[in-house]
């Protein structure tokens, strides 16, 4: 048991984090998509002549959007399509680098 | 393992305290009868319970309790309904008042008055800003993490009773391996487990035997002799015949005579220096040496009796009061009613802590038992008047010292014993090591599996420090666990890495950024894109252009590298800071405990 456990504080102190990409992903993709359908339901209910003049922008990205209660909910898929790409992408990018890092030092060591 | 097997095999164990008590009984379920010699008049060892005119007093006061199931096991085989469940009460006296223990920071506050509480906020404030850059000493160690302050009232006083030298002179290692286990590992391990509900329940109540300890060992001896093994007290050994491979013989002196009683295989709990020097031929020079520079601690119990129904609750006290020399009072009715003979009265037991052969230790015992008269009436807790009658047990080499060199001189004296084939040294005083009785007795039973199961327990590594650990194993059953635990700590807890967190959110900013300028491009229009054309605010040059989205992805780039740098650094310092935190609050957790270490 004790080996077990200095194993542990070894593995903490000496690793570095790897972050899981589907993870990071699905929260990422969560967040951005409760944003957006929060956002827009916010000025929905605000209401007003033009309702969300600059969120509406985003409908030129995400086509369909609007801001409207309909649009809300094509906001929250297309801001979890769009958060879970960039969380995706973030932590592949990143464990690929250690990945880079880390073969480069251990030929290092090698040599 | 055979009958005949278990026949060719005869075993000596020197020593009838816990640990060859616990190797004795093993054998004895086994059919080996072995031979127990024990100098004393009683068994126990250091964990024995003495009798005076009926009243029972137990040396030093042992709770029951423990996380090893093996021996607990034995514990409830050998007393079973004899165990009684005990509330605990412990405080420590100090300036004429009362402190709870385990401290209680609130409670020591109030009791000291607010002018010292003053005090000691602010010496605490000064030692937390400016601690000793090297913590070379006990009195260093305890001031960083508690000010000088409480250090001198809660620490100091009992601390250099108990080992008979200034805290300016005690090893700041010795105290920070009483809670060596409590390292960052056991903080990690405490957030997910959350050990504070057991130790609880540990601080508050413990099991104890309706008579003493004594009671467990007298029931383990008959036991042993029912079972044909022989338990020969009043027999010291004063030699220890070996040859190249491994011990022969012992001679025993009993009466003025002495015996050879031969063996096939050795125990022995007798204290590892003794065992050196008592070899023949003698052990090589450097190994001698060696043994004479471990050190021990003795003490002595002055028990009286006192002609009152009613002290006080506790169980026992722990007195930080410079003035007196008693280190620990323990009150004998509170731990069991059987103790006491006669309801009407109480019994104490006064430990001073001194070292063989000091002023202390010389004393006659009238003298002493009056020295204890004057300093239960300097408390206040008893009148001297109603001390009417009492006796003195002195308990040589009670506890091992943990000096700066002892690790060098107890590893000389390990490599030696372990070349001897057909003997195991064991116990406290045999393994020179601080263990609590249960610990003791584990590695009685430890020594049994090596020598009937060929199995190899390293004997010197059962530990007596782990107690912070095992209340949190006792929570969850670790094992099945860790495995578990480790992944999550394996994901939760390391650095992120700045760089490569910046160069992923600065490859996805720069392109998140020059999609969506590309994506204005190609839609086109009379205005293109003029929104994201503001970016430009911040972004010299930047237009929603082709050549614009080149420069985005740089800029882009530059940006989220910044931020993902930032973000990755801050995450770090926090998740730093954070178990650095937990770490010292559980350091206080352990600390306020402190005073059963030493």
């Amino acid at each position: 048991m004790p080996d077990d456990i200095k194993a542990i504080e070894k593995l903490v102190l000496t690793r570095l984090l790897r972050l899981n990409a589907k993870v990071q992903g699905v929260v990422t993709g969560l967040i951005c998509g409760l944003a957006l359908f929060i956002a827009t339901n916010w000025l929905v209910l605000k209401g007003g002549d033009i309702v969300g003049p600059h969120l509406g922008l985003l409908g030129q990205f995400f086509i369909g959007y609007r801001v409207t209660f309909a649009g809300s909910f094509a906001g929250l898929g297309y801001g979890f399509l769009f958060g879970f790409v960039i969380g995706y992408s973030v932590a592949f990018i990143y464990n690929r680098f250690l990945d880079f890092r880390e073969q480069g030092h251990s030929k290092e060591l090698k040599g | 393992m055979n009958q005949q097997q278990c026949d060719e095999k005869h075993v000596v164990i020197i020593g009838a305290g816990p640990a060859g008590l616990t190797a004795a009984y093993e054998l004895a379920k086994l059919e080996v009868h072995p031979t127990v010699l024990e100098k004393g008049d009683r068994v126990g060892g250091l964990a024995r319970t003495e009798d005076y005119k009926g009243f029972y007093f137990d040396m030093g006061g042992h709770r029951f309790f423990t996380k090893v199931w093996e021996v607990k096991k034995v514990w409830h085989e050998v007393l079973g309904k004899d165990f009684l469940r005990r509330p605990r009460l412990s405080r420590i006296y100090y300036d004429g008042k009362f402190f709870d223990y385990p401290l209680k920071p609130i409670n020591a506050l109030f009791g000291l008055g607010v002018w010292e509480s003053i005090r000691i906020v602010l010496s605490y404030l000064r030692w937390q800003i400016s601690p000793y850059r090297r913590e070379e000493s006990f009195e260093q160690w305890v001031t960083n993490r508690f000010g000088k302050r409480l250090f001198e009232i809660f620490f100091k006083s009992y601390t250099e009773k108990v080992w008979g030298i200034s805290c300016s002179e005690l090893k700041a290692e010795w105290a920070a391996q009483r809670i060596k286990d409590l390292s960052l590992k056991t903080v990690l391990l405490s957030m997910f487990l959350k050990p504070k509900e057991t130790i609880k329940t540990l601080i508050e109540e413990f099991d104890y035997p309706r008579r003493g300890p004594g009671m467990m060992w007298n029931s383990i001896k008959e036991t042993i002799e029912k079972n044909g093994g022989e338990v020969r007290l009043n027999s010291g050994v004063v030699g220890i015949q070996r040859n190249g491979k491994g011990i022969e013989s012992v001679v025993v002196g009993y009466n003025g005579n002495k015996e050879t009683i031969r063996g096939t295989h050795f125990i022995s709990s007798m204290p590892v220096t003794e065992f050196v020097a008592k070899l023949d031929p003698p052990a090589p020079p450097a190994v001698c040496a060696a043994a004479q520079r471990l050190k021990y601690r003795d003490f002595l119990t002055v028990c009286v009796i006192v002609n009152k129904p009613d002290l006080f609750p506790d169980n026992w006290i722990y007195i930080h009061d410079p003035a007196v020399k008693v280190g620990r009072i323990q009150n004998f009715k509170n731990w069991s009613l059987e103790m006491i003979p006669d309801p009407a009265k109480s019994s104490l037991g006064l430990e001073y802590f001194c070292t063989e052969g000091d002023e202390l230790w010389n004393m006659s015992d009238d003298e002493l038992i009056n020295l204890s008269r004057y300093e239960l009436e300097h408390i206040g807790l008893v009148s001297g008047a109603d001390v009417e009658d009492g006796c003195v047990f002195r308990i040589p080499k009670a506890y091992p010292i943990y000096d700066a060199d002892y690790h060098d001189y107890l590893a000389i004296v390990k490599d030696f014993v372990g070349s001897l084939q057909n003997y195991q040294t064991i116990g406290r005083n045999g393994l020179h090591r601080y263990n609590n009785q249960d610990h003791a007795m584990l590695t009685g039973m430890l020594a049994v599996r090596n020598l009937m199961l060929g199995e190899k327990n390293d004997l010197w590594n059962v530990n007596a420090d782990q107690e912070y650990h095992e209340e949190i194993r006792e929570k969850i059953d670790l094992a099945p666990a860790l495995e578990t635990v480790k992944e999550a700590l394996a994901e939760t807890f390391p650095k992120l890495d700045r760089v490569a967190l910046a160069v992923s959110t600065g490859a996805i900013s720069g392109m998140v950024l020059f999609l969506a300028t590309i994506i204005l491009v190609l839609k086109g229009g009379a205005v293109v894109g003029p929104n994201l054309s503001l970016v430009s605010q911040y972004f010299p040059g930047f237009s929603v252009t082709i050549l614009g989205s080149l420069l985005g992805l740089g800029y882009g780039f530059f940006a989220g590298f910044a931020c993902g740098w930032g973000f990755a650094f801050c995450r770090n310092v926090t998740v730093f800071l954070y178990t650095a935190l937990m770490q010292q609050r559980a350091e206080r957790q352990l600390l306020r405990k402190l005073l059963e270490y030493i």
